[in-house]
């Protein structure tokens, strides 16, 4: 396998994840708010093709489930009740993409079956749905930070590579200064002297505005790297020969050549921002109920309980880990393609 | 020793005349961080006549390339005068910088890193136009045709990269370059030295042309005597960060009086004498 198929199988199976998440409404069976009181903590639901009579159904169909009113959390599948699957139904109301109002679900099963193939949570609620919507949040907030961080770090490291001097060493203790706060222990103090209450989006820009300006430090250093090899070129001392300006040596000769590095850390700092979005949301720094994120659906593993009986609650992190390993192996694979073009 | 035919080298007008020129450079050693100087120039002297070639020879280190810089404004000297055309460079503002990068420039002896390789042929040679905000990007276009064309690259090459040319192309290129701001001394740092003989032949003799259809002024920087021979109206000797000597081609070579010069000539071999040691 080259580099390019290896690039190009990372980007692909990525663009799908995306599109499973971008269009999280069609692709969900329920909306990530619908309860089911009755039953919470159901496994994933399993899907037959052959019935209680051994008769094969070309329809994948599911059973009906009862909770058992004596053993409170024990379900059973009432085999007399059998919901085939449908494709492409009507379902509950959504906004495709966040602006196209529909109901066309990609699969579904008729009242009042349900069918839940990541199982459900302490309401009820379908985790496979949720799952795909709390992706919107997760990943919209590690790319919007990672292109916050890189930004700055843009800018910080050309300034710092390029002129050198103080300004250099301003830009860069300030970074080592950035990197070393403890961040956790700051945040949770900035957390404690919010309102109990804050509005969803609040939070959201909260989290991209930390990730993003905690994180700008390690990219800009290398930047600044390229920059101080890039500014000693041959062809950037000919365009000062022709009397060219610093912005126009910067736009024109330099920023181009940082542009490899750029890619890669953006490839890099994507899954680790969506990770530390995990990790805020699950320490209660993150989104409020009922909206999910990643981090919010794995804050339930914090009790005891749902960790050694439900074991389906797992399964988001066990989803991550693939998406994870794909950007990194994108970031590989772009890192030895853009290695071997001559600069 | 066949120097090239010799123009009536007119010393009324000198173009260029470089006094007492300085330049050190100020570093730290690593770790203790003192500093120390570096003296990379000191009290050179020099005088290019207006419309020649001037070559100028030496040793490796001993200062030739940080006069080429200083003499194309890429670095401050520390001391001494620069005269070009009756104004001293040392004591311009930044506005006249302006005008003097146009009337002085510099090729690289490395082609291939002074050529941004992300750039096509067409735009790399419109680029000191486009810094200078000269005409439109349509007109600078064709002006950047016509200089392709002048140093021998077709014009249908305009969307080639640097590096799809071949060592002497890229230099041509540079030299298109250098010309579109049509200035009146280019110098050239070892310039030809990373080309094969045949290349460096082509390339003597394109410049030759294009000194007589711009009344071009060279500053020509080489350690390669045969080359110096074959396109130097005068040379100057530089050594130890001085210029030890400077004379009209001829005269240097029948008579080389600095006894730096003398060692300098006696260590290039004649092609009559490599053949007889060939034969022997």
């Amino acid at each position: 396998m080259t580099h390019r198929h290896k690039l190009w199988g990372a980007l692909i199976l990525l663009a799908c994840f995306h599109a499973l998440v971008f269009f999280a409404g069609f692709f969900a069976p329920y909306d990530f708010a619908t309860h089911n009181r009755e039953l919470a903590f159901a496994p994933p639901t399993r899907i037959h093709f052959v019935d209680a009579q051994g008769k094969f159904h070309a329809r994948p169909f599911v059973y009906g489930l009862k909770n058992d009113p004596a053993n409170s959390g024990i379900y059973a599948t009432d085999s007399t009740q059998v919901y085939p699957v449908h494709f492409f139904e009507r379902g509950s109301a959504y906004k495709l993409a966040g602006i196209f109002p529909s109901r066309l679900h990609l699969f579904g099963v008729d009242d009042p079956g349900r069918i839940f193939l990541m199982g459900t949570d302490a309401f009820g609620r379908d985790q496979f749905s949720r799952f795909l919507y709390g992706g919107r949040i997760s990943l919209m907030a590690g790319w919007i930070a990672a292109g916050l961080s890189l930004l700055i770090g843009i800018i910080v490291g050309t300034l710092a590579g390029f002129y050198g001097g103080w300004i250099d060493q301003i830009l860069m203790r300030g970074g080592e200064l950035f990197l070393a706060l403890p961040w956790l222990y700051l945040l949770f103090a900035v957390r404690a002297a919010l309102p109990l209450h804050i509005a969803e989006w609040q939070v959201f820009l909260l989290l991209i505005a930390v990730m993003g300006l905690i994180g700008w430090a390690r990219p800009a250093r290398l930047i600044r790297g390229v920059v101080l090899s890039a500014k000693e070129r041959n062809f950037v001392l000919a365009a000062r020969g022709f009397g060219a300006s610093d912005a126009y040596v910067i736009c024109r000769h330099v920023l181009p050549q940082t542009y490899g590095v750029v890619l890669t850390q953006m490839t890099l700092l994507i899954p680790q921002y969506v990770l530390a979005e995990v990790t805020l949301s699950f320490l209660g720094l993150g989104v409020s109920e009922p909206m999910p994120s990643w981090g919010t659906l794995l804050a339930a593993l914090q009790q005891y309980y749902v960790l050694s009986s439900f074991w389906w609650m797992f399964l988001p992190a066990l989803f991550l880990i693939p998406v994870f390993l794909l950007y990194y192996a994108a970031a590989d694979a772009l890192q030895e393609r853009l290695s071997s073009v001559p600069l | 020793m066949d120097a090239r035919p010799q123009l009536a080298l007119d010393r009324r007008e000198p173009l260029v005349r470089v006094q007492h020129l300085s330049k050190q450079y100020v570093q730290r050693r690593p770790l203790t961080r003192a500093k120390f100087t570096v003296q990379a120039l000191d009290d050179a002297n020099l005088t290019i006549w207006r419309g020649t070639t001037l070559a100028l020879i030496g040793e490796s280190g001993s200062g030739k390339s940080t006069l080429a810089r200083c003499l194309a404004l890429l670095e401050k000297p520390s001391g001494g005068a620069i005269w070009f055309a009756g104004e001293n460079l040392l004591e311009l503002n930044a506005k006249d910088h302006s005008k003097f990068h146009r009337r002085i420039q510099l090729i690289f002896q490395d082609p291939t890193s002074a050529l941004n390789p992300r750039l096509s042929a067409a735009e790399i040679v419109a680029e000191p136009l486009a810094i200078q905000r000269e005409g439109t990007k349509i007109s600078r276009r064709r002006r950047a045709l016509e200089l392709m064309e002048q140093v021998g690259l077709p014009a249908r090459w305009e969307h080639k990269r640097p590096l799809e040319f071949s060592g002497g192309q890229r230099q041509r290129l540079a030299i298109a370059r250098a010309l579109a701001l049509e200035p009146q001394l280019l110098i050239l740092d070892e310039a030809l030295s990373s080309l094969d003989l045949a290349n460096q032949e082509m390339l003597l003799e394109l410049l030759a042309d294009l000194q007589a259809a711009h009344s071009l002024t060279y500053l020509h920087i080489s350690h390669d005597l045969r080359l110096v021979s074959q396109c130097a109206d005068e040379v100057a000797v530089m050594n130890e960060r001085k210029i030890v000597e400077q004379k009209s081609a001829a005269e240097l070579f029948a008579n080389p009086e600095h006894p730096y010069t003398r060692e300098l000539l006696a260590a290039m071999p004649s092609l009559e004498s490599i053949c007889l040691e060939r034969s022997a």
